[in-house]
């Protein structure tokens, strides 16, 4: 479903990517494990678009997306959400997930209809809202409701686009154990054939969804592999599994 | 998003009362001097659009109505066709300009996208000023009014007129909002709070800024056809910056962001200058001081400053007035 060849990037002296390579089949659930500045934000911003790659090609569904802009591959069907939430403040949660929603169903650039009185439109709203459970929140301003709900909201976001592949930036960054737990439940009750990265530092949630991890180091895979073996991993333990095995 | 609320409600009915009141009492130079915040509403209700609700800080709007204005006086005078018709092709024209700006410009924002519409906007005058179809400095005369004698209508006559601009102002106003109601509308507002997530979601960001543009710029250039069928006679000053600088100082003056201020802004900005200027000749000044008053205050404009104090407070003392008739319809029946 979505496939990188050999993708490198450069900032200046500072090589962030390294011939990354990694193959995602449809419903397969990747985790992406690093150090802090090992790429992972990066790689992310590459595979959708936000940065252009010095070398290597991207696939989505057996196209190559590589040349596409960021609109025209979430167009494709590649959606994501940010670490830091990046939603529409001064809206609903409603409209927040409607906006995304009428991108997709194509009402987004009507001029004489409202989007968000389209039936297909609030049908998405009110799936995703269930999903990610925001119903009690739908018509608060997003500067009214709490951090986690955000978080909600910003992976409810992503997925009022319908997309085939959804990449997480650490969805749980910043709540407390309970809500992290919630996020457990979230992710796995998505639907089976939505294919999902994640960039994940809660290493219960990251090996809870996982079917397949790999981990980067100064920009390079260093393991890719069944998350059993990854626990079992000297390489790992050393980079970076070493204090959470041991704790 | 833009949604009315009690206040804005309320605003509305006042200011059409007033105008309605204004054009049945008045003489003939508070008819004109009506029929002057009718036309400059209708330009920065345009502009409050784009600024307001999509962060396009526009410096070519007062080239827009001069573009309307110089296609209606070309079409209606020199081609010879009917003003009905040339009041059509003259938005139309302006439309489709304001959409090529909009294109070439929304690449842009910030300071950026106001230097680059600034530069349409005078590369705008410096043609019509050069060009000789458009009669240099001298301008362009004879431009006629619409025929509606048919339905017993002559808008020769100033009251008749003014009345004419205030339904062109109400069908704009309605028109404005279904736009920034529609899902266009809600997609600038989302780009407006964050284009990079609305990439991200798919959105062709620049499509949707051009396109508001070309709306915007539509209600611009029929606010140039009344301006050119209000004065008769028009000339290059139209198109000049200082005209949209105008507009952005009324946009702000009554509030940005909320299409009611705009037009309280028109309103205290045309009545200022008359009533000003009657006493010094240096009437910017004032009008300069009111500005700087009102920046400093940190409202948004007249209207967001009377939005703030007591819009939220009017809305919550409906509600719980509502809630207090329901309960008792309710114990009523019980």
């Amino acid at each position: 479903m979505l496939e990188l060849q050999g993708l490198d990037k450069s900032f200046g002296a500072v090589h962030v990517t390294r011939n990354v390579s990694m193959k995602l089949e449809r419903g397969e659930r990747r985790v992406i494990l690093g150090p802090n500045g090992a790429g992972k934000t990066t790689l992310f911003n590459q595979i959708v678009g936000e940065l252009t790659p010095d070398k290597g090609t991207i696939h989505l569904a057996g196209q190559d997306v590589t040349g596409l802009s960021m609109a025209g591959r979430a167009r494709q069907g590649l959606s994501r959400s940010y670490q830091k939430n990046t939603l529409f403040d001064g809206l609903t949660v409603e409209e927040n997930l409607g906006l995304a929603a009428a991108v997709h169903t194509g009402h987004a650039t009507r001029l004489w209809s409202d989007s968000l009185a389209k039936p297909e439109v609030r049908e998405i709203v009110a799936e995703v809202a269930n999903q990610v459970n925001l119903m009690p929140y739908l018509h608060a301003k997003v500067s009214e409701v709490s951090y986690g709900v955000r978080r909600q909201l910003e992976v409810g976001v992503a997925l009022a686009t319908r997309p085939m592949v959804l990449l997480m930036d650490e969805p749980t960054s910043g709540v407390g154990p309970e809500m992290s737990k919630g996020f457990h439940d979230l992710l796995n009750n998505l639907p089976r054939d939505l294919t999902i990265l994640i960039i994940e530092h809660d290493m219960d949630l990251a090996f809870d969804v996982a079917d397949t991890i790999t981990v980067l180091n100064y920009g390079e895979v260093v393991f890719d592999g069944l998350p059993e073996a990854a626990r079992g991993s000297k390489l790992l333990k050393e980079i970076y599994l070493g204090s959470w095995q041991d704790a | 998003m833009f949604r009315h609320n009690t206040l804005r409600y309320g605003a509305l009915v006042l200011l059409a009362a007033g105008a309605l009141a204004h054009a049945f009492t008045a003489g003939y130079f508070g008819l004109e001097i009506l029929t002057e915040i009718l036309i400059l509403a209708i330009l920065v209700l345009a502009l409050d659009m784009v600024a307001g609700f999509g962060g396009m800080v526009s410096l070519c709007h007062g080239a827009l109505m001069g573009v309307g204005a110089y296609a209606f006086a070309l079409l209606s005078t020199k081609a010879g066709i009917s003003v009905p018709l040339s009041m059509v092709a003259a938005v139309a024209i302006t439309g489709a300009g304001a959409w090529v700006i909009g294109t070439v410009c929304a690449r842009s924002h910030g300071i950026y996208f106001i230097m680059a519409t600034l530069a349409f906007g005078q590369m705008a005058y410096s043609y019509v000023f050069e060009a000789p179809i458009f009669g240099g400095d001298d301008g362009l005369g004879g431009i006629s009014r619409p025929d509606l004698s048919l339905v017993g209508i002559d808008l020769d006559d100033s009251r008749s007129f003014a009345l004419f601009c205030l339904a062109a102002l109400a069908l704009v106003y309605g028109a404005a909002v279904i736009t920034l109601r529609s899902g266009l509308g809600r997609s600038l507002s989302g780009v407006m709070h964050n284009a990079q997530r609305m990439r991200a979601l798919g959105l062709t960001v620049w499509r949707v800024k051009a396109d508001v543009f070309g709306v915007s710029g539509m209600i611009a250039g029929l606010a140039g056809v009344l301006a050119a069928q209000h004065s008769m006679y028009i000339s290059p000053g139209l198109l000049n910056w200082t005209v949209s600088g105008e507009a952005l100082v009324v946009v702000i003056l009554g509030g940005l962001g909320t299409l009611v201020g705009p037009l309280v802004g028109a309103a205290a900005f045309v009545v200022l200058k008359h009533e000003v200027s009657a006493l010094t000749s240096y009437w910017h000044l004032v009008v300069g001081g009111i500005l700087i008053a009102v920046v400093l205050s940190r409202a948004n404009g007249i209207f967001g400053w009377v939005e703030a104090r007591w819009g939220a407070k009017l809305d919550r003392r409906l509600a719980d007035t509502t809630r207090g008739t329901e309960a008792q319809e309710v114990t009523g029946d019980a």
